[in-house]
């Protein structure tokens, strides 16, 4: 909430100034969020008064002036007339600068020194015009700064107020709060409530129902007001705090709700029927029209304040129109009341509706202060309005609050705290109002006052001893704890694993929203999708089942921004349909668009194609240390809303589907207006984790010699390669070591219906060296198969 | 013969020195250790003399003739290597074309500074734990002493699903979850996305978060002001300024909003700052007994302390970047510069 300094310094004497103030504030836990200082910039001038007053020896119209502060004495050169000895008038002094740009400094003036200017209004920049010097009270105190002396300065502080503190929101539980942790004294305003001859209970009966969330239900009348504007002062308060000035009677309600922090409401009397006012709930399909013009409908959860025809308001949150007060009102029925926060919140809540009044009612307003609020308005009202305040106030108070002492233990406060706090805890508590008793083997009885409903139990008040030690004061010290290391975990280890494999193949990882559109879910073929009920916008409505969709909108993104060549990833889950909570699956997902190699000079423009986003996937497996862990298998028919149904492969560890890769779907390629495909892969994090478990063991070196024989055959376009390859290498185990594809070769004298592959086949004994007989009998069986079973044709060999 | 040897080698060295090729070089190693040249003339003269002249005579040729090898050697490599340096020099490529680069990604700097706080902890023995980003109301919530229908929910707006499931609104809800499932004493952090409903140049609706919890027989605040600054001077640097102030969150008491020095102007007072020198850069405090109470731990015999700190802002401070959106719009152009 915004709090004046003025306003503060109200209830305050010896307030430091508002900088100082903002620091032991924040340093306390009551943070001030901005402090903005308002005029009051004058600096070095100060109150004085004028000693003597004579003739200047060498100029007819000049005087010559003494003066003096509390502490120093001037000699002043003055073209004015308007003073005598005696008049205490500011002074400026050498050194200070004027809002026109003057500067003072020391002078001659027709030969005799000036050791400073008494200043007109015009030159402080208060007026636009003036006659001669200004003349002060004869009361300013002498040496004082004259911002301090005319109030010129102000300073709004902007003080970010706790859920906890409700007690803060208002000027007067501000400056309470200064007075317990600075130097300043609190003090009291005082008033007197001139009451008339005529009862308030002839004029005016209030009843609260049974079991109505409202503890406590204070009335006044005021009749024969005269309603018009709020002074002044009154309505650049209300201005100040944010709250628009209505008239002189509404001004004083909001004016005493942000002075004590209790909010009132007023009535035009006469608009109360049966002049009967029943605090109850609502019935059902009961209605009010509230001051802003609204109809709203009630239910029976929400509290009214109702008289023979019905709600005149709804409690604590916002008044009825027919009732409010308009320039016709005559008489006023001013309540003040203690309604259940929770109530509040939820009526507020519920209609919608937030206010100054119910923003205090949800944080709960000291219901003690409520007959001080409606005496302070009351007489507000009668200074600022006339009329006459009925005599005795009325107060329906259901429970009267009896306060709950705690017991504070002084060893606990220390084992929290860390440091000694025995000797001065009584001393903190006692400055913040609380009552404390000693009670014996180093325990404390303490009484919170009414207005701190946030101090419950012990812990409470271990922090406010705490704050008020002030948290520096507090030494640092590092915990003394088992030695042991921390564990990063599974889920950890495996994605740092990943994005550092991946990083290190020029991906580059990016962050998506979670929350994707509708569009964008089913797109990707989700179903049961996690809704938000309360989505921000409708690109944010439902938690994504792929993160492929994000993927392509970075791309399209950032084609827009000539990064022709794209390769992302993200590590993230998807929320998938599961009990109560979705299930929260871990993906990695990564894009590859663009040339291979980039516009390089020494390196061929060459387009991604299917064979790099398999290489990535065999990438990430082979540096996970789980090389030839994953098959290809066939994708499925949901894969194909996004892939190339030609041009994509399953990801399948031990049987277990683990993800897809491929190319993007030639009809999304169409639609995202994509020049080239698009490449994509989409693995499952906690799976990749399981497998990573296997430990890596050592195999021996071989010891004897290798020897490899290349063979180069024709067969059918379909084959598949792989297997090709595990024909040739179940046919001999313990002799071929491994098989390399080294050629594919398509077109020339090739007809178009093969292709011709080249292997090189290693052989290898770890028994012994093998003589050439054995290498080319083995061979020979590989050639045999390769011809047999694909009907292949042997093209070369070596 | 003495003087005789001393004068073939003063000649040959001297012919040696004009020999201008390699061939003049040649020459002169047949006129003078060749098999007819001055040396073998002597080693024939060797036999003439008496025995015990014999041995030093024959001394003194082999010292000679060794002298006038080196010598020839000495050219020879020397015409040899300046014909290669010839040849290499017409190999010179232009070392200023751009090499052949292996390309490399980066990780986002919300990973980048994750990760970096993450090491810090485990370096403190903390584990690291997860939990579930869509969350029901108790877990974010309730166990952490919001009660419902109260104010202190205003604190953080949430995105709701329906019934009591809701996007979790900080990772502080693994604290309970954590403590549900095993026994103090604990030292761990959960860091992870959160969601609030908010979206402005310093709001975004998915930001990240690292919450850490201590819990043991005999932690104070102390202890919490000690392992906060420790890692704060660890992220920021040795020499950075940390202070505490009281604050309020309601899972813990007391509770302490941390700044740091700030890190833009260094304390001189900026826009960053706000003029205030200081930049807000963590929420902690001491375990609330409601918390423990709900997770079934006496009060009376642990007590604990929590943080929570933004990944985003700290981030943001350490790579200077001004603009929160920035973050999640995933340009290259961003991502490649960290």
């Amino acid at each position: 909430m915004k709090v004046s300094y003025n306003w503060l310094k109200e209830f305050l004497d010896a307030a430091p100034a508002p900088r100082e103030l903002a620091r032991a504030l924040t340093m306390t836990g009551t943070e001030v969020e901005s402090l903005v200082e308002s005029g009051g910039t004058l600096n070095n001038v100060v109150v004085a008064e004028i000693v003597s007053c004579s003739q200047h020896p060498n100029a007819d119209r000049l005087k010559l002036c003494e003066v003096k502060t509390a502490t120093d004495k001037y000699s002043i050169v003055c073209g004015a007339s308007n003073m005598k000895a005696g008049d205490r008038v500011a002074l400026a002094l050498i050194g200070a600068e004027l809002p026109g740009g003057v500067k003072i400094k020391k002078s001659k003036i027709r030969g005799v020194e000036s050791q400073g200017m008494m200043c007109s209004e015009v030159e402080l920049g208060i007026k636009d015009t003036s006659d001669g010097i200004l003349i002060l009270s004869p009361d300013a105190p002498l040496g004082a700064n004259i911002n301090d002396a005319l109030s010129l300065g102000d300073a709004l502080m902007e003080i970010g107020v706790t859920p906890n503190r409700s007690d803060l929101l208002s000027v007067r539980g501000i400056a309470r709060e200064a007075s317990a942790v600075t130097d300043a004294r609190l003090k009291e305003k005082t008033f007197a409530v001139v009451e008339g001859a005529r009862e308030t209970e002839e004029i005016v009966s209030v009843s609260i129902e049974d079991g109505a969330p409202c503890k406590r239900y204070m009335a006044r009348v005021i009749e024969g007001v005269a309603i018009g504007a709020a002074p002044e002062y009154m309505r650049q308060r209300l201005e100040a705090h944010g709250i628009r000035s209505i008239n002189n009677v509404v001004d004083v309600t909001n004016y005493v709700l942000l002075e004590l922090g209790q909010p009132l409401h007023a009535f035009d009397l006469d608009k109360i029927e049966g002049r009967s006012i029943d605090v109850r709930l609502a019935g059902e399909n009961e209605k009010i029209e509230t001051i802003d013009g609204k109809a709203r409908a009630l239910d029976p959860s929400m509290l009214v304040i109702a008289d023979a025809n019905g709600p005149a308001a709804i409690a604590g949150v916002m008044g009825g129109k027919y009732s409010e007060v308009t320039e016709a009102t005559k008489n006023i029925l001013l309540e003040s009341a203690w309604f259940e926060p929770s109530s509040v919140r939820k009526t507020a809540r519920k209609t919608g509706l937030s206010s100054e009044s119910s923003y205090r009612f949800e944080r709960g307003v000291d219901i003690e202060s409520v007959p001080l609020a409606l005496d302070y308005a009351a007489y507000l009202i009668k200074e600022l309005s006339g009329g006459t305040i009925a005599r005795e106030r009325i107060d329906v108070y259901v429970n009267t609050l009896v306060p709950a002492p705690i017991k504070l233990r002084l060893e606990r406060a220390n084992a929290i705290i860390g440091v000694d706090v025995e000797a001065k805890a009584a001393g903190y508590l006692k400055r913040l109002g609380l009552d404390v008793e000693e009670a014996g083997e180093g325990a404390l009885v303490v009484t919170p006052p009414p207005y701190r409903s946030d101090l419950k139990e012990e812990i409470d008040l271990i922090e406010e001893i705490a704050r008020l030690n002030g948290y520096d004061n507090i030494p640092a010290a590092l915990p003394s704890a088992l030695l042991k290391s921390g564990d990063a975990g599974k889920a950890t280890r495996i994605k740092r694993a990943v994005k550092g494999i991946l990083t290190s193949a020029g991906f580059n990882e990016v962050l998506n929203y979670s929350f994707v559109s509708q569009k964008a879910f089913d797109m990707a073929g989700g179903k049961d999708g996690v809704q938000l009920s309360n989505p921000l916008t409708e690109e944010m409505v439902v938690m994504r089942q792929s993160l492929i969709p994000s993927l392509l909108d970075n791309l399209v993104r950032n084609l827009l921004q000539k990064n022709d060549e794209v390769r992302v990833f993200e590590v993230a889950p998807v929320f998938l349909p599961g009990g109560k909570l979705p299930v929260e699956d871990w993906r990695v997902v990564g894009l590859m668009y663009g040339l291979r190699n980039g516009e390089a000079w020494n390196l061929p423009k060459e387009w991604v194609d299917f064979y790099d986003v398999k290489g990535v996937v065999e990438g990430i497996f082979e540096g996970l240390g789980l090389e030839g862990s994953f098959e290809v298998g066939p994708v499925t028919i949901d894969d194909l809303r996004l892939f190339h149904p030609g041009k994509s492969a399953a990801i399948m560890i031990n049987g277990k589907r683990g993800g897809v890769f491929g190319e993007l779907h030639p009809e999304l390629k169409l639609k995202l207006d994509l020049k080239r495909p698009a490449y994509l892969f989409d693995a499952d994090l906690s799976l990749l984790s399981d497998l990573q478990a296997n430990k890596k063991a050592y195999r021996p070196l071989p010891k004897f010699p290798e020897s490899g024989r290349d063979i180069a055959f024709v067969v059918d376009v379909q084959t598949p390669y792989n297997e090709i390859i595990s024909v040739i290498s179940s046919l001999d185990t313990k002799l071929i070591e491994r098989v390399e594809l080294f050629d594919v070769y398509c077109g020339g004298t090739i007809p178009p219906s093969k292709k011709s592959l080249a292997l090189r086949i290693t052989y290898r004994s770890m028994e012994r060296t093998l003589v050439s007989d054995e290498i080319e009998a083995i061979h020979g069986r590989v050639r045999d198969e390769i011809v047999k079973r694909f009907g292949a044709e042997v093209r070369g060999e070596q | 013969m003495i003087r005789r040897l001393e004068e073939l080698l003063k000649e040959a060295l001297e012919e040696l020195k004009a020999a201008s090729t390699p061939d003049l070089v040649l020459q002169a190693k047949g006129k003078y250790v060749g098999r007819k040249g001055g040396i073998a003339s002597f080693l024939k003269e060797l036999g003439a003399l008496p025995p015990e002249e014999r041995k030093s005579a024959g001394e003194a040729i082999n010292r000679v003739k060794a002298e006038i090898e080196t010598g020839i050697d000495r050219l020879l490599d020397g015409f040899k290597s300046s014909d290669r340096d010839e040849k290499l020099k017409k190999e010179r490529v232009d070392i200023t074309l751009p090499g052949r680069r292996i390309v490399s990604g980066r990780l986002h700097p919300v990973t980048q500074v994750m990760d970096e706080i993450e090491d810090i902890f485990l370096g403190l023995g903390f584990d690291i734990a997860v939990g579930p980003e869509v969350e029901i109301d108790y877990y974010n919530f309730e166990a952490l002493n919001f009660p419902s229908d109260h104010p202190a929910r205003d604190m953080q707006d949430t995105f709701f699903v329906g019934g009591d499931v809701l996007l979790r609104t900080h990772t502080s809800s693994v604290q309970p979850r954590v403590m549900e499932a095993s026994r103090p004493p604990l030292r761990v952090i959960a860091p992870g996305t959160v969601y609030r409903k908010d979206s402005d140049i310093t709001h975004s609706p998915m930001f990240h978060q690292v919450e850490g919890f201590m819990v043991d027989s005999r932690i104070t605040f102390s202890d919490l002001k000690g392992t906060l600054a420790h890692f704060l001077k660890s992220l920021f640097g040795p020499k950075t300024g940390v202070r505490f102030r009281p604050s309020f969150f309601p899972f813990t008491e007391p509770s302490a909003e941390v700044d740091i020095g700030c890190v833009i102007c260094r304390g001189s007072g900026c826009r960053v700052c706000k003029g205030t020198g200081w930049l807000e850069i963590l929420g902690a405090g001491m375990i609330h007994p409601n918390v423990f109470r709900a997770v079934k731990y006496d009060p009376e015999s642990v007590t604990g302390f929590a943080f929570g700190l933004g990944v985003e802002r700290i981030a943001m401070l350490k790579f200077g970047i001004d603009d929160l959106r920035l973050l999640f719009e995933n340009d290259l152009r961003f991502l490649k510069q960290f």
